[in-house]
């Protein structure tokens, strides 16, 4: 293979690969900026990706799958709004649980029906042409970038629009500044008439639901085979990382899931770049696969430590986080 | 007609109990719906379950012993974080810390099993993996006290830092990597059983007691009185209530933090250094996620140790009777702890709900004053 192939094939399995990332993450934002910490995002994806795949398949439709995803993440919003908004029950331990029990069902569920026969990708054929790439006209020709970056599946297409959207409603628009008084300040939102339990569930189900999306592009990425890991397999834990990284910014969200998603790919595809450019990037070899693992959580813990350290005037991160809002409180 | 919550002022024993055993039996009714939708006899699984499989089996001591080896490391980790959560300090990193306790363990094991006395070696195990796992806490901490980090975050992201360390460790063959089977071409854990491990202190027939288990419960009884009749106890218990009160009744609160979070993660470093010591081998997997099952049993016992020890019982027999029940009821997979667990948790929560508030009907066109 040429060397131009294996630099665009690299840049391409960035995206492919890490699209996830970037609806756990833009998901996690949402429901953060409602000032609520979920670490439930492994087990909503989880949950997502299932119930997404399976009916989606079974409909032979993706536009069913996109649909039954974000509805089943919503759900398990609606269990993690209940509990932590209405029922006053922590937050960290509700996302924990939620993890639990996501992946409970995902493999419950899946290893169910695997014994009485699991969908096959292949056989739908509306799923598995609705999951192939399309390339944009004119963008796709620029050489090396064009395929790298603009041919790719309709779901890759929606996650950069949903980040996008999310920015723009968050930033620019009256709901999302009300959000953001939600997540800031609750006391003070509630006093100027925001109504402050609306807003939390609306934006904790919106927010699942988007993870559930990314749930299920891992499962058609990984073209439905079920076996003994998860799909999810720890992304929901990197989005969760990635929220930090991203200053709780959907449209950072985008420039974070390309950075991580670098290290991620460079595991996988690391020694073909080596092989490709010995004299230059041949020391990749010698690396450990563990550290491109490891260097997410490394990168997101110095970006949290050095957030905290400098003053918090910038940092994106909703001042009630994490704090549960009963209003005989305050 | 309104409603609206207020607090409630205290909460009766019996009402309590009342509320969180409804709040069980609601979860094992739902999962018994669920076990009738798959045709199976919720009562028939659910007594395989419970029972582990011990009723007429011949190796039923031998289900015990692994029942119990499972069971220390979850309790003994459940303490340890529940001493942090009293303090309101969310360590989620139990998994990090047990992964670097283990290796710790594992390191001594190798370097110092060989020359050194059983016992000698097996204490030392016991302190590096408490100093290991202990550090690796208080960095949080550190980080938390000093410029305001937020430890939930930072613990999270050190759990996966540890872990790929570990992993590193499992795959890299090389000379210098003592913790690999040398014997073996592929990258395999080497297992120091036979060099250092805890003895059975007592034997009932077929059934032999490791000493950890009665080491786990002696370290129960002590932290219990620990955090009700020390004056660390009674410090612990007014930072988490509230660090500004305890600032102002002279309480030296990041002392106070520091020395607590190095003690949680010391304990969970212990509960590897047990774990490590009595399977004598390495493995990827080595935390059997007691870092996350940990908190839920922490929290389920509402940070009692009393009721920690009987939760993380209960807890041991749902993943542990699963599995088992999974043989025999080839329908159910054995997820389906995990599914009850959650659903558990997710009812007791709701239950504590009604014992921290109360639901008041507003009167008749009440809501004038509301």
């Amino acid at each position: 293979m040429d060397k131009l192939a294996i630099l665009t094939t690299f840049i391409h399995n960035i995206v492919v690969f890490n699209i996830p990332l970037l609806y756990g993450t833009v998901g996690e934002i949402v429901v953060e900026k409602s000032g609520s910490l979920n670490l439930g995002v492994e087990g909503i994806m989880a949950v997502g990706a299932i119930f997404g795949y399976i009916i989606g398949c079974y409909a032979n439709s993706l536009g069913v799958g996109i649909a039954v995803a974000f509805l089943a993440g919503a759900m398990c919003g609606l269990l993690f709004a209940a509990l932590t908004v209405s029922l006053q029950a922590n937050q960290n331990i509700t996302g924990l649980t939620l993890t639990t029990f996501g992946l409970g069902i995902y493999f419950f569920v899946g290893n169910g029906l695997k014994a009485r026969g699991w969908p096959v990708m292949a056989d739908y054929s509306n799923i598995k042409n609705g999951f192939a790439d399309i390339a944009i006209p004119g963008l796709s020709e620029i050489p090396l970038l064009g395929r790298g970056l603009f041919t790719h599946n309709i779901l890759v297409y929606l996650g950069v629009a949903i980040a996008v959207a999310m920015w723009w409603y968050l930033n620019h628009s009256v709901p999302g500044l009300k959000l953001r008084a939600v997540g800031e300040n609750p006391g003070s939102a509630d006093s100027v008439g925001i109504n402050v339990k609306r807003f939390k569930y609306l934006h904790i189900c919106l927010g699942c639901g988007i993870m559930g999306i990314g749930g299920y592009y891992m499962g058609l990425n990984m073209s439905g085979s079920f076996n003994s890991s998860c799909w999810i397999n720890g992304y929901g834990w990197i989005a969760v990382a990635l929220v930090i990284f991203a200053n709780w910014n959907p449209a950072l969200a985008i420039l974070g899931t390309f950075v991580f998603g670098f290290f991620n790919t460079l595991r996988v595809s690391g020694s073909s770049l080596a092989s490709a450019f010995p004299g230059a990037l041949g020391w990749l070899v010698k690396i450990p696969t563990q550290v491109y693992q490891a260097l997410p959580f490394i990168i997101t813990a110095i970006v949290l430590f050095a957030s905290s350290v400098k003053n918090k005037q910038n940092s994106g991160q909703p001042g009630a986080l994490g704090l549960n809002y009963f209003r005989e409180e305050r | 007609m309104g409603f609206h919550i207020v607090k409630r002022d205290q909460c009766s024993l019996i009402r309590k109990c009342f509320l969180y055993v409804g709040a069980v039996a609601a979860a094992l009714v739902m999962g018994g719906i669920v076990l009738l939708c798959l045709g199976v006899d919720p009562i028939a699984y659910y007594t395989r379950m419970f029972t582990m499989g011990t009723i007429g089996n011949r190796i039923a001591y031998k289900v015990f012993e692994n029942y119990l080896k499972d069971f220390v490391p979850l309790a003994l980790t459940a303490v340890a974080l529940s001493l942090a959560f009293k303090m309101r300090f969310w360590n989620i990193g139990g998994e990090g810390q047990f992964i670097l306790g283990a290796i710790a363990a594992a390191f001594v094991a190798f370097k110092l099993g060989p020359i050194l006395p059983n016992a000698v070696a097996l204490l030392c195990m016991c302190l590096c993996a408490m100093l290991a796992a202990g550090l690796y806490g208080v960095f949080a901490a550190a980080l938390k006290v000093r410029f305001g980090t937020s430890e939930t975050l930072m613990t999270l992201m050190l759990n996966y830092v540890a872990l790929y360390f570990l992993t590193f460790i499992a795959e890299a063959k090389a000379d210098w990597n003592f913790f690999l089977d040398p014997s073996s071409v592929r990258p395999v854990f080497a297992s120091f059983a036979k060099i250092v491990s805890f003895p059975s202190i007592l034997t009932i027939g077929k059934f032999s007691l490791n000493i950890c288990v009665v080491f786990t419960l002696v370290i129960g009884v002590l932290m219990f009185i620990y955090q009700k009749y020390t004056k660390h106890g009674y410090e612990i218990a007014v930072v988490g209530d509230s660090a500004g009160t305890a600032h102002y009744a002279g309480m030296k609160v990041n002392t106070i933090v520091l020395r607590t979070v190095f003690l949680s993660a010391c304990l969970i470093g212990l509960a590897a250094a047990f774990k490590v010591g009595t399977s004598g081998i390495l493995s990827v997997s080595i935390t059997n996620d007691v870092g996350w099952t940990g908190i839920i049993v922490a929290w389920l016992s509402q940070l009692n140790t009393a009721v920690i020890f009987i939760v993380s019982a209960l807890i041991c027999v749902l993943h542990y009777g699963s599995t088992v029940a999974a043989a025999t009821f080839s329908q159910v997979d054995s997820s389906f702890a995990n599914m009850l667990q959650g659903a558990i948790l997710f009812m007791v929560l709701a239950a504590d709900f009604y014992t921290r508030f109360q639901i008041v009907i507003d009167k008749k066109g009440g809501r004038s004053n509301g």
